[in-house]
């Protein structure tokens, strides 16, 4: 049956080798009539199914995807699909800021035994898609330049940072006379300083310029080369070694961590910080916590975003199509990430090609919702993908997009306990449900 | 006899060049704290104060960041090529600076090298600059440093500098220039011109090559080059770097072959298939950088590769760049 404008819509269905796959084999053997608009790819199970292929089959020409697997319970490995159910969470909540149609875009659980719902879900598919009409993506709009003001110049309090200063400098210094590390790790006046020497200790500076998050230089091999480290944390960066530690990718006793103190810097962060003050440090310089405010209430911590969300759907997709033409793809971002260590990014590999190298509007888009939902529950929100980007691209919202994602659905925040949890690679009973078919 | 220009009536010629059809690019606010050159949506945007330096350069008109070389189609009748876009469409790039038009030479040689690209050379042939002379500069830019200045010539077609009264005295360097202004081309200009003054010089591009020449094995590298995360920030926003990546895109009913912009800081740009790395650690791809600007480049073409513009040390989230390299080797003050 096709409409009169003559629109079939094309559906892609990953499905899981166990259960839905079945469910549409006996559907076929059955008998049961359903549309045939859909491509069904077969996968060992949805927990195998990369976010990046939803991406992949709507960039060449898929007018909607059908995600599908076993019901909770019957998992063939247990546990892939309360995994994949997770992803699809965090997944739904990022294409939601992005400005994505979410309503191309279906979950279902179907059993072996489940020909009819087979049957059924594909033709309400089928039926919505054809109403929604052929999903053209990168063709909107990108929204005109805002050509707003100049940017409000950081408004940052007069704090004490030259007293923090000079017992960072004496900090360091001790802890290379005692032998204790090789290097020091630290800010400098134009970017990182890497202090191996007590007469440089004086290279060491702190003062409202020290925004970059310097945990990302603890796995870079020539900063391993040169020997037991220690590394210059303020509050929101000792999040990213909280991560990295739970990651396995330093080991926290063979590391010194200096922590600062930190009033804030002026940056957007620091308006709704929580962390000011560093809690795992082995040195802990500067203010009394008390003077430095307490917590921040989660809803302080997303009014950006809200804000953001307001505006219609089509708007967010405008914005962001602006913002990701601006991208060079110079990796800036991923580059200075502590938590994007990957020793061969995903956007390098080509057998097969998952991301577009080029940096056209499909390329970028496709890069930026690998590189957000990578960092899902990962990201520890130190925006230093944001500062890095010399397009000016907002990464920001992106990341706190699914940092609310994790607070809100498992009420996680990457990088505050070490104990806790983490959002991916873990999974609950009571995760929700609600979206999927 | 030279011309003027008030900033309403230099928005009015972007105005008719853009009515004309022509694609017309100029610095932008992109966004509140972001100023880029880019396609002028209208006149109005362009933005003439209020900025030292955009962010990117405008290379990318002439050498885009993704160009398609042919596409591909495989149907039922075989295989068939398809050239890209037959003419790039004429460009005007207004409000360039002198640092964004002097790489334009470079390029223009190294693009003709030993095979006259022809991707290039006709967006090269379809694109007039309109440069305006500086009128400030910040602590990152040095192009007195590297022969230049903030009224240089070099690669623009008019020049346009301020006057002192809100309005600029246009000079037409080129019959490109002469052309799309309407006006005729200017004697040779007196030495020292107009402008105001540059930044101090901050080191000599001699010593640097020497530098380089004498010291490719030297621990400097490896020291300097700790800070560097190994992003393409420098390269993509310097007005000279040009070095590419070819990529296949599509399937086996379609697609197309393409270039686009790559690094020399991304470890991936010397990776061999087998796994081989000549250029193993950040040290050696920082000395790679300041090798090919004023070492290698000047010995094939008689010019550094750098222009002075401090985009790579606006851009780098880590604090490198050419100036505060270099200006160690010349034992100059740190910046």
């Amino acid at each position: 049956m096709s409409a009169p404008n003559g629109f079939e819509p094309k559906i892609v269905a990953y499905v899981c080798n166990w259960c839905t796959y079945l469910g549409a084999d006996l559907a076929g053997t059955a008998r049961l009539e359903y549309p045939a608009n859909v491509r069904i790819i077969r996968l060992p199970c949805t927990g195998r199914i990369d976010t990046n292929l939803v991406v992949k089959a709507l960039e060449i020409g898929a007018d909607a995807v059908l995600v599908s697997g076993c019901h909770p319970g019957d998992c063939h490995y247990s546990a892939g699909n309360y995994h994949a159910r997770r992803r699809w969470m965090l997944f739904r909540d990022l294409l939601e800021v992005v400005g994505f149609d979410t309503r191309r875009l279906h979950f279902s659980w179907i059993s072996a035994a489940e020909g009819r719902k087979f049957q059924q879900v594909i033709s309400e598919i089928t039926e919505q898609t054809r109403a929604l009409g052929p999903y053209r993506p990168y063709e909107s709009p990108a929204l005109p330049p805002a050509e707003e003001g100049v940017a409000k110049p950081p408004a940052v309090e007069e704090g004490n940072f030259e007293e923090s200063q000079r017992e960072l400098r004496a900090a360091a210094r001790r802890l290379l006379e005692e032998g204790k590390v090789k290097v020091v790790v630290g800010y400098g006046a134009r970017g990182p300083v890497f202090v191996t020497k007590l007469d440089d200790t004086g290279r060491l500076e702190w003062n409202a310029s020290c925004l970059a998050n310097l945990t990302v230089y603890l796995r870079r091999p020539e900063v391993r080369a040169l020997g037991a480290a220690a590394v210059v944390v303020k509050g929101c960066d000792e999040r990213a070694l909280v991560m990295l530690e739970k990651e396995s990718q330093v080991r926290r006793e063979e590391l010194q961590v200096i922590g600062l103190a930190c009033a804030g810097l002026g940056a957007p962060k620091c308006e709704v910080c929580d962390s000011h003050r560093p809690r795992f440090a082995d040195i802990t310089i500067g203010g009394a916590a008390a003077a430095l405010g307490g917590s921040t209430a989660a809803p302080a911590r997303y009014a950006e975003l809200e804000r953001f969300l307001e505006k219609p759907r089509e708007q967010r997709l405008a914005y962001w199509t602006a913002e990701f033409d601006r991208c060079l793809k110079c990796y800036a971002c991923r580059q200075v990430c502590p938590m994007c260590y990957c020793d061969r990014c995903l956007a390098e590999k080509n057998r097969p090609q998952a991301i577009d190298a080029s940096p056209h509007r499909k390329g970028n888009f496709a890069w930026h919702l690998a590189r957000a939902i990578h960092l899902a529950g990962r990201c520890v929100g130190c925006d230093e993908c944001t500062r890095a980007c010399p397009a000016g691209i907002d990464l920001r919202l992106l990341n706190l997009a699914l940092a609310r994602a994790a607070e809100t659905h498992f009420g996680y925040r990457a990088g505050m306990d070490p104990a806790a949890e983490p959002v991916v690679g873990a999974y609950s009973f009571q995760d929700q449900e609600d979206f999927i078919r | 006899m030279s011309q003027r220009v008030s900033k309403e009536e230099l928005r009015q010629r972007a105005a008719a060049w853009l009515e004309a059809g022509k694609m017309v690019a100029g610095p932008v606010r992109v966004k509140a704290g972001t100023v880029l050159y880019a396609p002028l949506p209208k006149a109005e945007s362009l933005l003439l104060e209020g900025w030292v330096r955009p962010a990117n350069s405008i290379k990318e008109f002439v050498f885009p960041r993704h160009e398609v070389l042919y596409s591909y189609r495989v149907d039922a009748a075989g295989i068939t090529l398809q050239e890209p876009e037959p003419a790039p469409r004429e460009q005007v790039i207004v409000g360039a600076h002198p640092c964004d038009a002097a790489a334009l030479p470079l390029l223009d040689k190294l693009f003709n090298w030993d095979y006259p690209d022809d991707f290039y050379n006709r967006r090269r042939a379809a694109t007039a600059v309109v440069t305006l002379a500086c009128a400030a500069h910040d602590e990152e830019c040095f192009c007195t440093s590297v022969g230049l200045g903030p009224a240089a010539e070099r690669g623009s077609d008019v020049m346009l500098s301020d006057a002192g009264d809100g309005a600029y005295e246009v000079r037409c360097l080129t019959e490109k220039g002469a052309a799309l202004w309407g006006a005729g081309v200017a004697p040779a200009p007196a030495e020292g011109g107009m402008g105001a003054a540059g930044p101090e010089p901050r080191f000599n591009p001699a010593e640097v090559a020497a530098f380089v020449r004498e010291h490719f094995e030297d621990p400097f590298w490896r020291e300097r080059a700790l800070p560097c995360l190994g992003c393409g920030a420098c390269a993509y926003t310097c007005p000279a770097c040009h070095c590419f990546d070819i990529v296949d895109e599509g399937n086996a009913r379609g697609g197309v072959r393409a270039r686009n912009w790559d690094a020399c800081q991304f470890p991936l740009f010397t990776a061999h298939a087998s796994g081989h790395n000549p250029r193993p650690a950040q040290g050696a791809r920082q000395r790679q950088r300041i090798y090919h600007k004023f070492l290698m480049f000047p010995g094939k073409f008689g010019e550094v590769l750098c222009t002075g513009c401090g985009n790579c040390a606006r851009n780098c989230p880590a604090g490198l760049g050419v100036l505060p390299v270099v200006s160690e080797i010349c034992h100059a003050e740190s910046v």
